[in-house]
């Protein structure tokens, strides 16, 4: 009976230990990218998710000027366009699949707009990789949102009255008080997305991203092994996530030194 | 006390929820004259808080009039001296009315000294030298200088309190409110919070204080409030209130916390 792993056809496959090299290399760099624009949009949306930005805000005053309980006129002056506009965009990436998402943008939005075929380190297809990028980061972005919509809402009220209280503006508020502690309690939420998208974005591999997955596949096609190539793949996404996992989590107890409440 | 001296006035002050259906606030009027130290007492729930967080819109009051410095800062705008029409700015009237929590709401991610520069720095444009040596002042004031350097998770509540008050202080408000500022503390705590406060009010600061505290009311403030259900009901020196209590809920109540 032929044995479920075969040690020669690792013999078999390791010639093409460069083609894991460089997927390691692009699998990196995608999560970082992905994670960054993730959470760069994911604060924005965040943000906006919370704001307080209601242009109709005028009809919920009575004409003495004070504030209207109830009413069609009271609902109006609460609509806030750029929550709307955020929560849709969340909940709109959250019911979808990624994949889905991947080919939209891939196949639908970056087949308008051309991009440059240069290669980055001689291997990273631009073309292909962006849009991973892209996809990855737009996806991200929706369930970073929540994450710091959660830190952000964790921080107790009092911090915010107590900061207004001394004149602070809201602004100010946010970025001096309330962003600095939503940051510390989300940091091991970040990790853990960080994570997720080293694993995910072995989907990319369908638009032609040559990470760790399409190392695979290329192997599998060049010597008719399977089995093996996958082992490796295993065995190169546990050692890139779990150390990474245990580094983040390092950092998080050094940081958090002095300051609970 | 003379009319110029006054400095806030409180007109039928309004704060329903629910379209009216709790009136947490129900028409209360008082003016609060420079150097008073006012102390609002009642049952819990009688609207005292809301009174108090509505003097600097921590509340946002549904109907009625809070003149501060001769402004109605519950409108959204008013006219200025030359009669136009400019926008309430709420950030620049919040410094001129330091407030202190219950709960004490120190900033935990920065040290005490930080906590004490950040709004002189932001707000007022003050350099971080003059911040400090003010924060430093203040701190030693309350007996905590060498603290500076601290974390509020490593203070007891008290202390947590006194820094809370020196905080405020560092503004150089014109007038201090304080919300159950003693509640939250363990009662061997109390006294240091209340020998500061008691201290601001010789120095002639004005103060309104929501308190439980009954012998700081009778001893410290010149004037008392007794709410209830969102009214004001009695009004009077600690003499009036404390020894000739006129309504019968004030009776009540009286009977109950002394």
């Amino acid at each position: 009976m032929d044995q479920f792993i075969q040690l020669e056809n690792f013999a078999k496959i390791a010639p093409y230990a460069k083609l894991f090299q460089q997927g390691v290399v692009v699998t990196v760099l995608l999560s970082v990218f992905t994670v960054a624009i993730g959470f760069c949009l994911a604060l924005v949306l965040a943000l906006m998710r919370m704001s307080n930005i209601r242009p109709f805000r005028a009809l919920g005053l009575d004409e003495n000027g004070h504030l209207r309980e109830s009413g069609f006129l009271a609902a109006i002056s609460k609509f806030n366009p750029l929550a709307f506009l955020a929560t849709a965009y969340v909940e709109i990436l959250r019911s979808t699949p990624v994949l889905v998402q991947i080919f939209i943008i891939y196949y639908g939005v970056f087949s308008v707009i051309e991009l440059p075929t240069f290669q980055i380190f001689g291997f990273i297809k631009f073309n292909r990789f962006f849009p991973g990028v892209v996809a990855l980061g737009m996806n991200s972005g929706a369930y970073l949102c929540e994450i710091i919509r959660a830190g952000i809402q964790s921080i107790d009220g009092g911090q915010t009255e107590a900061s207004r209280s001394l004149g602070l503006s809201q602004a100010q508020t946010l970025r001096y008080i309330i962003l600095p502690q939503a940051l510390r309690n989300i940091l091991p939420a970040i990790a853990n997305e960080f994570v997720v998208i080293i694993k995910e974005s072995a989907v990319t591999y369908t638009i032609g991203v040559q990470d760790i997955m399409s190392a695979v596949n290329a192997v599998k096609g060049a010597t008719f092994v399977i089995i093996e190539p996958l082992m490796v793949a295993t065995a190169v996404y546990f050692c890139l996530c779990f150390p990474t996992s245990k580094l983040i989590a390092y950092f998080e107890r050094r940081m958090s030194h002095g300051s609970k409440r | 006390m003379a009319a110029n001296d006054s400095m806030i006035q409180v007109t039928d002050l309004k704060k329903y929820y629910a379209g009216g259906a709790i009136k947490a606030l129900d028409g209360v009027t008082i003016d609060i004259n420079k150097g008073d130290v006012m102390a609002v007492i009642g049952p819990s729930g009688s609207g005292k808080s809301t009174f108090l967080r509505s003097l600097n819109l921590m509340e946002e009051p549904t109907g009625g009039a809070i003149v501060f410095n001769g402004v109605d800062i519950t409108k959204k705008k008013y006219r200025d001296a030359d009669g136009k029409l400019v926008k309430l700015d709420i950030d620049s009237l919040r410094q001129k009315m330091g407030m202190v929590f219950q709960h004490f709401n120190l900033f935990p991610h920065m040290t005490l000294l930080e906590n004490m520069t950040l709004a002189p720095m932001k707000v007022k444009g003050i350099s971080k030298e003059e911040a400090e040596k003010k924060a430093l002042e203040l701190l030693d004031r309350v007996g905590l200088k060498d603290r500076a350097g601290a974390y509020p998770i490593q203070l007891s509540g008290g202390q947590k309190q006194r820094v809370a008050i020196v905080r405020a202080l560092a503004m150089e408000p014109e007038v201090m409110l304080f919300d159950e500022p003693t509640s939250a503390l363990d009662p061997e705590m109390v006294g240091e919070v209340l020998d500061v406060m008691k201290e601001l009010a010789q120095e002639g600061m004005t103060m309104v204080v929501v308190t439980h505290e009954m012998g700081f009311a009778r001893e410290v403030s010149n004037r008392v409030l007794f709410m209830a259900d969102g009214k004001l009901l009695e009004k009077g020196t600690p003499e009036d209130i404390f020894d000739h209590p006129q309504n019968p809920r004030l009776k009540d109540f009286l009977a109950k916390v002394l």
